[in-house]
């Protein structure tokens, strides 16, 4: 997709809201296309969009909101990067689950040293710690080390496994929680067919 | 691990059967290190028995009924499929939801994966930590760093990876590299895709329990947890460009395998890629419904296109046209199903001219690629046709294919130090984080 070669841009964020909503396939489904000529100042009305209960708003919305957070990721436009970034920020603290989990993907791909403790107090929350580590990973520099560190030093025992495994990916050391990646625990309920007695 | 594998292989168990404990004679038991046993004979299990996965299956029987394979066991996270694989395979063959069972049993000499393509990569490397041989589908992973950590276990296991694009060993493959290479059509300048498009989810369902038997959160694996729905699952994963990355993953991969072949292009690993795409108007699937992807690689310098639906040339769904200085040479398919061009195959080798490998063991391409993996672990060379390194350069290009469309804007891959250049974003993506404890 080259958005910068989106026919039929919005003019407005408003009317990019509209468009998203139109019930019509035909206009409501590719108007998500035209979100990154509307820049950072969507992104509050369209994370409002992530609960419609349209699921093709909703999707719309999502879509419309990575499209926009790429675009704005591209070489030489970190003022446009830096300004998404401040957007999305306040949406970690979303009370819905469903939206700050998207949003800490969306700073995976964008994210500055900025978001690093943002990202890292939601690795206290259980409904989405897991993404918070994932995405924290994502990150490059010293910072997200610091913070995956720092909340492994507090994590409840179940959590540690895969902080530990976090930092072993960034090439610390950590002692004990051995990595549980070949420790099978999924039983089926399938039984084999038994071998004709002899 | 060299150490562990020797004991392994010269340690004596007792054959027994008892239902949820197996104990028998690895096949390694007597054989020289990364040998099959002194009977020649492979025990296998089957990681994935949905469509593809079930084909892997009847291979392998029919190997087992020749004396050169056996079945020990079959995997599946949906007890349904399961079920079914277990009912082919017959008596004696072990049932598990959970693969790292499979991984855990020292009588099991190789796996064939055949799962979604988010699990292709931490399945293989898994295994091959455990010292398996692995034959995975393409392909061969959805990231970069995955296909990095593939080849990088392969190696450090000293273990056989065959990725399962089939064509480099299929006899329609074989005809047209032989001729292609040979000059048949001259100095290859362009290469040429086309490809049916990706289909729309129009008729889209809201999120749901999962069916009964599929174990989902095991599904996704990888994959960020997200409720079920009936879009994703069971063949559906393929239209979502996270888990399946659409026809330029999947037929691609097959096709880029064997163009790169021809081309003897294997060491080109640099290129620059752009990618336009029409994404669909409704529904989960993301995958864009057309698409068109340019790739330039230099010295030698050459165009490959991507074109879905592209410029049809031939006469079936897909192929791909080698366009030459003294004409063209179309390849239907990507030489697996369908036989090479009839100008290919009555090709004479010019006087001095380069003859290219061929593995000819059966006339069943499917059959012929898993007695090429067979071979390359029978020898001890452990580098079959599609070699994980190979698989790992062709699912590059596929990748980047997306991911240019996802980005909408030019890339420019450094092969050798397997990164964008100049583009920080584009690099994130190289890897995606993946859920505990699924990780490589």
């Amino acid at each position: 997709m080259n958005v910068n070669a989106t026919p039929n841009a919005p003019g407005s964020v408003e009317e990019l809201i509209k468009r998203i909503k139109n019930p019509n396939d035909a206009a409501g489904g590719p108007a998500w296309q035209g979100a990154a000529a509307c820049g950072a100042e969507a992104i509050q009305p369209l994370a409002e969009l992530l609960l419609e209960p349209d699921m093709e708003v909703a999707r719309s919305a999502k879509r419309a909101l990575y499209c926009l957070t790429r675009h704005a990721g591209r070489p030489g436009a970190d003022a446009e990067a830096r300004a998404v970034e401040a957007a999305l920020l306040p949406l970690l603290a979303h009370e819905k689950s469903a939206v700050s989990r998207e949003v800490l993907w969306m700073l995976s791909e964008i994210g500055s040293d900025r978001a690093v403790a943002p990202m890292a107090a939601l690795l206290a929350n259980e409904q989405v710690r897991e993404d918070a580590r994932c995405a924290l990973l994502r990150l490059p520099g010293e910072r997200p080390t610091a913070a995956l560190r720092a909340a492994f030093r507090t994590a409840p025992e179940d959590f540690k496994y895969a902080l530990a495994d976090s930092l072993r990916q960034r090439g610390l050391e950590v002692e004990g929680y051995p990595s549980r990646k070949l420790v099978p625990s999924r039983q089926t309920t399938v039984t084999p067919i038994a071998p004709k007695p002899k | 691990m060299l150490a562990n594998r020797i004991s392994r292989r010269s340690f004596l168990q007792r054959s027994a059967w008892a239902f949820g404990s197996l104990s028998v004679v690895p096949s390694g038991v007597l054989a020289a290190e990364s040998r099959p046993g002194a009977n020649g004979r492979l025990v296998v299990a089957h990681v994935g028995v949905g469509g593809m996965g079930m084909t892997h299956l009847a291979n392998m029987l029919r190997f087992q009924q020749e004396g050169k394979a056996r079945v020990a066991a079959v995997c599946d996270a949906d007890d349904n499929r399961l079920g079914a694989a277990v009912e082919n395979a017959g008596a004696g063959v072990m049932p598990y939801r959970d693969y790292r069972y499979i991984l855990e049993r020292k009588d099991i000499d190789a796996v064939l994966i055949a799962t979604p393509d988010h699990w292709h990569a931490v399945q293989t490397v898994h295994a091959c930590q455990c010292g398996k041989h692995v034959y995975v589908e393409k392909p061969a992973s959805v990231t970069v760093r995955e296909g990095q950590a593939m080849v990088a276990a392969a190696r450090a296991n000293q273990v056989a990876v065959q990725v399962g694009a089939q064509a480099r060993t299929a006899k329609g493959g074989w005809y047209t590299c032989r001729a292609i290479r040979n000059g048949i059509v001259g100095k290859v300048r362009r290469v040429t895709c086309w490809h049916y498009a990706n289909p729309v989810d129009d008729k889209p369902v809201p999120d749901s329990p999962p069916p009964e038997g599929l174990d989902w959160d095991l599904w996704l694996g990888p994959l960020p947890w997200r409720p079920h729905n009936r879009r994703y699952q069971p063949a559906n994963f393929r239209w979502l460009l996270e888990s399946g990355g659409g026809q330029i993953r999947d037929r691609g991969a097959h096709q880029f395998s064997t163009i790169l072949w021809c081309m003897n292009a294997d060491q080109q690993t640099s290129f620059t890629v752009e990618a336009q795409g029409r994404p669909p108007v409704k529904g989960l699937w993301d995958c864009p419904v057309e698409m068109s992807v340019v790739y330039q690689f230099k010295d030698p310098d050459w165009t490959l296109e991507w074109g879905q639906p592209g410029d049809k040339v031939g006469q079936t769904e897909f192929g791909n046209v080698f366009w030459g200085e003294q004409g063209r040479l179309v390849l239907e398919w990507e030489g697996g199903y369908r036989p090479a061009n009839p100008e290919a195959i009555h090709f004479q080798l010019p006087p001095g001219g380069q003859e290219v490998y061929r593995t000819d063991e059966y006339e069943d391409f499917n059959m012929n690629h898993k007695a090429d993996w067979f071979k390359s672990i029978r020898e001890g060379h452990l580098r079959p046709a599609v070699d994980i390194e190979i698989g790992h350069r062709t699912a590059t290009l596929c990748n980047l294919g997306n991911l240019a469309y996802i980005l909408g804007r030019r890339l420019v891959w450094d092969g050798e130090k397997q990164e964008v250049v100049g583009d920080p974003e584009a690099n994130r993506f190289l890897s995606r984080p993946q859920r505990y404890p699924y990780v490589l």
